[in-house]
């Protein structure tokens, strides 16, 4: 089997939402010596690319985008570490950094708006809940990210978003970061109030945002 | 125009002849097995180590490190006995009082909690501020078909201890019976005790005659939160009825079937209940299981779907088979704000009306909220209760006897004849066409139509303007001030609210 085949069979693992398929073909990468940014570019991330277009023209619902999303992630994980050390550069439209703030345990709202830039073709690293400012900043400063998405689904831990803000701006990288707010209770207004770049109603909308913001 | 007269604060349940069962015996009893299977085998988080001591103690299976507990069945039963299907909700005068379990029907509670609404004046959308809360308790103190007052939406400019602010607010603008749901953590929780204690004259007197209850809101799937079951536990202690509410997304935070949605709600608020029980065998509880659906394409949440809402009346049987009052409907208001749109009609006569005919113990519809209950449009609450009154006259069904059957007036009238010119039809006709906000329009040809809209706003802007509920004495009301200044100061509060 030549590299163009294989790179079809991970199209297909992805579009097929097959994550145990995904699985073995990255681990099959490896094992043979290709590049994993060619195996990620062209194989894989071209897959995630058909089911977004599948997810934008109603072919597919948000459960399949999901189990698509996961099967992209299970194979970049294994590929990632490869990447690093072979200093290759994987193809995403952006990197960037998501999680709930300080004090708020909600994770499925923002689990979704990663969900969703993955299968748009961002690299997301999902931080998880509960995270300090503090965090953020320093992820934000490490991953050289392009753009962060702050979750609030209660209206007593709004502000950590604000605090996020002050926070970058603090550690001087506030000009390199888009940063995009979301939740129940959050608004257009309150990201225009803490000086947010944008604010997504939904996961959907989050991803229209950012594209435009970073002039995708 | 509906009827505004000058009037103290009264009750009116709503009395259904119309029944309704969803479930037969069998479904009922299938549905029960497998929430007491959840919690005997896959269990419930639980992230307190007060509760998670209270459940060891009753030889339920903890697991300290996974904070996780597994409850028996034979122990859920044993503790469920103690529940009572039958209490009080106490307002400030007995006239007040709903009377759970009773045969008075159905009592309607209001909904929340917003953040946002649309201020009366300008139109324009805005964060709820306490003096919002202020002014919808007035409103629902005024019209009977309330009994219950919730916290409609938040005192937003009240900082961290809003939820204590919107008690106070409460207390000083309703003489009925108030539900909160968002005291949480047990020291908030102790604050809102204090000033009920002020009001009721005492903490024996309280528990004697509890004027608020605490509803706890659990995580879905299988969780509860530190701070809400730490207040819950707070409430039960102080002889406060305690309600637990699940809200399972099909498809997102439960499987996506009505019947397994609705057992892993169940399976959340039982174990709430179970463990007021053992801590407060006797406390007052009941089930509330709003089911939603996430919508496929952008993940909100939808829970005005016809699957939800009759999923949310199927809870009222379970509740009832477990022993437990239940408490069901909703104001759902539509994902988009449209105040007269076709969607919201659809959802709030639905949800409701399902809800009364299977047989809730409490209703809470109305709320006048928009938006998925984000936005508070008290325009609305007029739409509401016009929602409520169509809902009263159905579930009356209709009335058979001989004076209904009227067979006097036919013989008088007989064939080609007209009943318009009788003397019963006099008096029986405005009970057909009762005061309505929907059917205003010009008297006089070039008079400008009045929607509805604009009907609800002179209506609320009456009420505003003419109710004032019977103030708390000036002492009373001091204290209350001095307790929510003493939260406010509260710094180990704060931080604890903060997550620090």
């Amino acid at each position: 089997m030549d590299n163009r085949e294989l790179f079809v069979e991970m199209q297909q693992s992805i579009v097929n939402y097959d994550e145990a398929e995904a699985i073995r073909l990255a681990k099959m990468t490896l094992e043979k010596g290709i590049d994993p940014a060619l195996a990620i570019n062209e194989g894989f991330a071209k897959g995630i690319q058909i089911v977004g277009n599948m997810f934008g023209k109603d072919e597919i619902y948000l459960p399949e985008l999901v189990m698509s999303a996961d099967a992209m992630t299970a194979a970049t994980d294994i590929l990632g570490e490869a990447i690093k050390k072979s200093g290759g550069k994987a193809k995403y439209l952006a990197k960037g950094i998501a999680g709930t703030v300080k004090g708020d345990i909600h994770v499925i709202g923002i689990n979704l708006v990663a969900t969703f830039l993955v299968a748009n073709g961002f690299d997301i690293e999902f931080l998880g809940v509960d995270i300090p400012s503090s965090v953020f900043v320093e992820k934000a400063r490490e991953l050289k990210a392009d753009i962060i998405l702050l979750s609030a689904l209660l209206t007593t831990t709004m502000p950590s978003q604000k605090e996020v803000i002050d926070d970058l701006k603090e550690a001087g990288i506030r000009e390199n970061v888009k940063v995009i707010v979301g939740g129940a209770p959050v608004s257009q207004d309150w990201a225009d109030k803490i000086g947010a770049d944008g604010y997504g109603q939904n996961a959907s909308a989050a991803v229209d945002v950012a594209k435009k913001l970073l002039g995708i | 125009m509906i009827e505004l007269v000058e009037r103290i604060a009264s009750i009116q349940p709503i009395k259904s002849k119309l029944k309704l069962a969803i479930h037969d015996d069998d479904e009922l009893k299938k549905i029960n097995e497998m929430a007491f299977s959840i919690l005997e085998e896959v269990g419930v988080h639980c992230p307190s180590q007060k509760a998670l001591r209270i459940f060891a103690d009753a030889k339920a299976n903890v697991d300290f490190d996974k904070k996780l507990v597994k409850i028996p069945s034979y122990l859920m039963v044993e503790h469920l006995k103690n529940a009572p299907r039958r209490y009080t909700l106490a307002g400030r005068r007995p006239e007040l009082d709903v009377k759970i379990g009773s045969d008075d029907g159905t009592y309607c509670a209001c909904g929340g909690e917003a953040s946002y609404v649309i201020d009366f004046r300008t139109g324009v959308k805005r964060r709820a501020v306490k003096e919002d809360l202020a002014n919808i308790a007035r409103v629902a103190d005024y019209f009977p078909i309330v009994s219950v007052v919730w916290q409609i939406v938040s005192a937003g400019d009240m900082g961290i201890t809003a939820p204590i602010h919107g008690m106070e607010a409460l207390f000083n603008n309703t003489e009925k019976h108030v539900q909160t749901e968002s005291v949480i953590g047990e020291r908030s929780a102790k604050y809102t005790i204090e000033m009920a204690s002020v009001i009721a004259g005492g903490r024996d007197k309280l528990r004697e005659r509890p004027i608020f209850t605490g509803m706890i809101c659990t995580i879905a799937p299988l969780a509860h939160d530190e701070s809400g079951i730490e207040a819950a536990l707070a409430f039960a202690e102080a002889g406060l009825p305690v309600g637990f509410m699940s809200m399972p997304t099909m498809g997102l935070t439960a499987p996506p079937y009505q019947a397994s949605a609705i057992a892993v709600g169940l399976a959340e608020v039982l174990s709430g209940c179970v463990l007021t029980q053992i801590a407060y065998p006797g406390t007052p509880n009941y089930v509330v299981i709003p089911t939603a659906v996430i919508n496929p394409r952008t993940g909100d949440y939808f829970y005005a779907s016809s699957f939800s809402q009759i999923a949310n009346a199927a809870v009222v049987q379970l509740a009832h088979y477990n022993g437990l009052p239940a408490l069901a409907g909703s104001s759902c208001g539509g994902n988009a704000y449209k105040l007269n749109s076709w969607q919201v009609g659809l959802e709030n006569i639905y949800v409701n009306l399902l809800a009364v005919m299977a047989g809730a113990d409490m209703c809470s519809g109305l709320s006048g909220l928009m938006e998925v209950v984000t936005v508070l449009d008290m325009r609305r609450f007029v739409f509401d209760i016009e929602i409520f009154q169509a809902i009263d006259i159905i579930v009356r069904g209709v009335e058979v006897n001989d004076n209904t059957l009227a067979l006097d007036m036919i013989r008088e009238v007989g064939p080609r004849g007209m009943f318009l010119g009788q003397k019963r039809t006099a008096k029986e006709l405005p009970k057909l066409w009762p005061p309505s906000i929907l059917f205003e329009k010009p008297e006089v040809l070039g008079e400008k139509y009045r929607n509805a809209e604009e009907v609800a706003h002179e209506a609320i802007d009456w009420v505003l303007k003419n109710h004032h509920p019977a103030p708390l004495d000036e002492r009373v009301k001091q204290e209350l001030r001095k307790i929510v200044t003493a939260a406010d100061n509260d710094e180990s509060l704060k931080r604890k609210l903060k997550g620090e």
